[in-house]
């Protein structure tokens, strides 16, 4: 029995249409941290529309920067800068004349720990929704109900609504996190290795709201878990050093990758 | 025969080495440590019931009114707190009014903004600020500062506003000497600043960049990210450090003595003189005797009351906010 086998996708993972329009291109990008060290090399990739990308990799080979780029976080640290293109709906997100709060409302974030806001759950949703629009009472209360309810987080707080997010437990935490994304409409989210500080239960949890975004948003997920990557993911990338080595469907890259450095990797021989 | 001796002590050494560990040690120890914690106790009681012992014939005398009265008069023996316990609470206020949003500020601009060759420089100019003794203060502030306040701030803002309601009373200097509690005010909040803004930097220091980066991720501006997430993230420490900084201004003696003009009257303007508590002490104790001496003590016994006040507010406001 093949190593890969092991960590084949499971018979309900669904296909990678590759027929879906491209909402993210990556092209010819390059990254360089302050200190001239260089994050990503001339990487090219496709992100499909209402598909779930991996981004997988050994620590270090560039995938949370790659994702990183998607909605210039990195510009935070000043001194760390992207060139060549990424085309987000075929407009490119790295030139200047970007808004970036605008963009970051359209591409969404959920980071590696829990970040609830200190404020109560109800207002940790409502928060970025407020940032960007103006909407009366009851407009708000149904939206943040029904990002809750996406996030399968509703019938959980429903009654507990003003009390602190901070009260949560982890996975709550989490998943308050994305439904605080998903509040915002994105058309887009990255997950920053989400479910990394998480128990099992959480994170299967977690893997299963992912499967039910997707028929709403594109998404693009960076992984250390390789099971992780073949369960919920269409589309996978591997990464090493800061290149992209090999890109394809997750069913394919998981049976028959094409390149030795990627066999090594799934079946465990380093990273 | 020396292979026997050889034998025996084999054997005996290991049981000597196992011997059980003397007590004597750790009965030293503890009895050490818990001499110290005790002898705080003690002190702190000692200098407690002197004082209060050395003021209680003028709270005898006087009563209740002692509080609320505002005469200081040493020639007919009649003394009361109140010019004295308003001017310190007052500057106190003054000082945090000032000092607090520029403490956040730095804090801030350190933490947020500054880009990172500025930082220890920046940081380390405002620690030496602490480091400045406060007598330097008293004399800058006297000899630099308030003539230049006086000139340029009470002259202008007294004409402006003279005649106007409230703001008439409030900003209208009779003699525009420059100094007064408002200056008092001043003085105190530079040197609250650097306690408070070093602590409030320290703190949002500690805030996970994870935390941070996530309220940038939703589309927040800097103005957001600090306003909605970080400083209240940090409120706890934030207020632990403005007590601090309260507890500090309280008590401060010889810069605000320098400063505030030393007079026993209740104005309503700020730019007029008046004193505090630990500059009446500092300015009278030298020759007082008899009653005057007992109502110095008596309002040290105040002083210590009011910090001790603002300590359990401290504690209180802290609690309530871990709730939160």
């Amino acid at each position: 029995m093949s190593a890969t086998a092991t960590v084949a996708p499971t018979p309900g993972a669904s296909r990678a249409d590759e027929t879906a329009p491209v909402r993210i291109a990556v092209k010819n990008l390059n990254f360089f941290y302050d200190n001239g060290f260089q994050g990503l090399k001339n990487i090219n990739l496709n992100f499909h529309d209402r598909q779930v990308t991996a981004l997988i990799g050994p620590s270090g080979c560039g995938k949370s920067t790659l994702l990183r780029t998607f909605n210039r976080i990195y510009s935070v640290y000043p001194g760390q800068r992207a060139e060549g293109e990424i085309l987000l709906d075929g407009r490119n997100i790295l030139d200047p004349s970007i808004d970036l709060n605008e963009l970051r409302a359209r591409v969404g974030m959920v980071f590696q720990k829990p970040t609830p806001f200190p404020m109560s759950i109800y207002d940790n949703v409502a928060f970025g929704i407020r940032l960007y629009e103006r909407l009366g009472k009851a407009d708000l209360d149904a939206r943040v109900e029904e990002a809750l309810r996406k996030s399968a987080l509703w019938d959980e707080v429903k009654d507990k609504l003003r009390q602190s997010g901070m009260g949560l437990s982890g996975g709550q935490q989490q998943r308050l996190c994305i439904a605080r994304t998903v509040a915002q409409r994105p058309e887009v989210i990255l997950f920053d290795e989400p479910t990394s500080a998480l128990d099992p239960i959480s994170t299967g949890r977690i893997e299963e709201l992912i499967e039910q975004l997707r028929s709403e948003f594109t998404i693009a997920i960076v992984t250390h878990n390789m099971q992780q990557a073949a369960r919920i993911s269409q589309f996978t990338a591997f990464m090493y050093l800061g290149e992209l080595i090999e890109f394809g469907q997750t069913t394919r890259m998981f049976m028959n990758p094409a390149k030795q450095q990627t066999q090594d990797y799934i079946t465990g021989r380093f990273g | 025969m020396v292979a026997l001796t050889e034998n025996v002590a084999l054997a005996t050494s290991p049981a000597a080495t196992r011997r059980a560990p003397s007590r004597l040690g750790d009965r030293i120890f503890r009895a050490a440590a818990l001499g110290s914690a005790l002898l705080v106790l003690v002190v702190l009681a000692g200098i407690l019931a002197a004082i209060a012992y050395g003021g209680w014939p003028a709270f005898q005398t006087f009563g209740p009114g002692f509080l609320t009265s505002s005469a200081w008069n040493v020639g007919r023996e009649e003394y009361g707190a109140l010019v004295a316990i308003i001017g310190t609470l007052v500057s106190a206020v003054l000082a945090l009014v000032i000092g607090v949003p520029i403490s956040l500020g730095i804090a801030i601009y350190l933490t947020q903004l500054c880009p990172g060759w500025a930082r220890r420089p920046v940081a380390m100019t405002i620690e030496l600020l602490a480091a400045v003794p406060s007598i330097i203060y008293g004399m800058w502030g006297l000899f630099v500062f308030a003539p230049l306040f006086a000139r340029f701030v009470q002259v202008p803002v007294s004409n402006l506003v003279e005649g106007m309601p409230i703001v008439g009373t409030l900003l209208y200097a009779q003699v525009p000497s420059g100094v007064g509690v408002l200056t008092a005010g001043i003085i105190l909040a530079i040197m609250i600043v650097p306690f408070v803004a070093s602590i409030t930097r320290d703190m949002l220091d500690q805030i996970p960049t994870v935390l941070r980066e996530s309220a940038y991720g939703i589309g927040c501006t800097t103005w957001e990210v600090v306003r909605h997430v970080l400083v209240p993230q940090a409120s706890v420490s934030i207020i632990g450090a403005i007590m601090l900084g309260l507890g500090r201004a309280l008590g401060e003696t010889m810069a605000v003595t320098f400063v505030i003009g030393n007079a026993n009257r209740l104005s309503a303007s700020i730019f007029d003189p008046g004193s505090t508590i630990a500059s009446r002490i500092a300015n009278e104790f030298n020759e007082a005797d008899g009653m005057q001496l007992n109502a110095l003590m008596a309002l040290g016994c105040i002083l210590f009351v009011i910090t001790f006040i603002v300590l359990i507010v401290a504690r209180l406001l802290v609690r309530r906010a871990k709730v939160a």
